[in-house]
């Protein structure tokens, strides 16, 4: 073995991973070559020096951080299934229940005319037959029917709602319209876009569709809640607007305690001034 | 980790007990900085939780965090585009406790040679202090080091020579 073999070998022979032949070659060379010798002694004690450095020790703030760094991650994961799952199933059912070739989109539309053509008068005529003996069992047909469509426009209110795009979501809100009486989710889902949607064009258009159920007691309960938590004057102002609309008395407490924050902004308290008066 | 990635994120606390404080003698080393160190531990364990998927089965879980590590400390240093001096950190007083035994010159040397020896380590280039650090302090073997660096194993190896040689030239003119 010569002088560039043992360089070769000298990081494995460092850390004792070389196998007994290859050790005892590189030992009998530096036995015969001063020079080799003297600078694998050297670097050998360089390296052991290296382990008289004091282990480092992390101090305790390090744990807390850590701790409360994972309990909000872990929330955070529980929050997204909750919100993820309903979007996921609706989003799906909504994908397959439309094709996404506009050939075929247009097969579909042409087959459900041909449909309508077909069984429209068979379904007029047996409804002439049962009026004249059973209007009953018609009117629940129609009621069941009607039960239904409406509960579509839910589905499709609450999917669009969850929506990553600003626009579709902007659609949810309008949807809401064609709603005569929604249920508990659709409101709670228009709730949550007036306090949380990132995109303030779409918190004034849920100020808005929410209007038409203002009465409704959880409603109107979200919509007091909603005006200290908001953080754009915009949408404070539109809420303040729609309490004196509706002559809200309930919002008064509220709009007065707005008014002792010092920070809020000159427009909303102008606003929440006008509001008090009016009220008042 | 698998069970992390499959969603047990809460086993990532074991992982925490088990390499914070190796990890934490990781980033000192390269950094010189005990808070830089605590700084890049807590981001460590978060980017494992962010890019827990890109964990795969059948890696092994410690390289696989060096170079989670790695990353971390590449970008927090080219954030700051300075490498806080081992001077500073000086002020650090856990960096500094002597051995109690020896009587006090001895005592006294010790630790002026391992202060001495912790400015050569940081007065390395980030590559030469890298290998050592991996290779001396954090029980890798060199195929997981070159793993963990992007290399060849022999790139490893011829690494770790020329950086024990610079860390031998910076001792000794340190020491005067």
């Amino acid at each position: 073995m010569n002088c560039d073999q043992v360089k070769e070998l000298f990081a494995d022979y460092l850390v004792g991973s070389l196998d007994e032949s290859a050790r005892a070659e590189v030992d009998s060379h530096l036995a015969g070559c001063a020079s080799c010798r003297d600078e694998t002694r050297s670097l050998q004690t360089v390296w052991a020096k290296l382990a008289s450095l004091p282990q480092e020790v992390p101090g305790p703030a390090l744990d807390a951080r850590f701790h409360a760094m994972l309990k909000a991650y872990r929330q955070g994961m529980k929050q997204a299934d909750r919100d993820a799952s309903p979007r996921v199933t609706l989003s799906d059912w909504l994908a397959r229940w439309w094709p996404r070739q506009p050939a075929l989109q247009f097969a579909v539309a042409v087959l459900l005319f041909a449909l309508g053509l077909l069984l429209g008068p068979a379904f007029t005529q047996r409804g002439r037959n049962h009026t004249a003996g059973g209007g009953g069992t018609n009117d629940r047909a129609l009621t069941r029917l009607r039960e239904e469509v409406s509960s579509m426009k839910e589905m499709i209110t609450l999917a669009l709602l969850q929506q990553s795009s600003a626009s579709e979501r902007l659609r949810g809100v309008h949807w809401s319209y064609q709603l005569e009486q929604p249920d508990r989710e659709v409101l709670s889902a228009l709730l949550r876009a007036l306090d949380s949607d990132p995109n303030v064009n779409v918190r004034l258009a849920t100020v808005d569709a929410l209007q038409q159920f203002a009465r409704n007691a959880q409603v109107k309960q979200g919509l007091l809640d909603s005006l200290p938590r908001q953080q754009s004057p915009l949408v404070q102002i539109e809420l303040i607007n729609l309490m004196v609309e509706l002559k809200e008395k309930e919002s008064v407490p509220v709009l007065k305690a707005l008014l002792q924050n010092s920070e809020l902004n000159n427009s909303v308290r102008e606003r929440a001034e006008w509001g008090l008066q009016k009220l008042g | 980790m698998l069970r992390v990635r499959d969603g047990e994120v809460e086993k990532l606390g074991v992982l925490y007990e088990r390499h914070r404080t190796p990890l934490f003698s990781f980033f000192v080393r390269l950094t010189g900085n005990a808070q830089a160190g605590e700084d890049l531990v807590h981001d460590v364990f978060l980017r494992m939780l962010k890019y827990r998927h890109t964990f795969e089965t059948g890696n092994r879980f410690t390289p696989w965090m060096y170079q989670v590590a790695r990353n971390a400390h590449f970008d927090s240093w080219r954030k700051r585009q300075r490498e806080v001096s081992l001077r500073e950190a000086g002020t650090d007083e856990r960096e500094a406790l002597p051995s109690p035994d020896p009587a006090p010159d001895v005592k006294l040397k010790q630790a002026q040679e391992v202060k001495l020896l912790q400015m050569a380590l940081a007065g390395l280039p980030l590559e030469s202090k890298e290998v050592l650090v991996l290779s001396r302090f954090q029980n890798l073997k060199y195929e997981e080091i070159a793993g963990i660096l992007d290399c060849g194993v022999g790139a490893v190896k011829m690494r770790v020579h020329r950086a024990l040689k610079e860390l031998r030239e910076k001792f000794a003119q340190l020491a005067g």
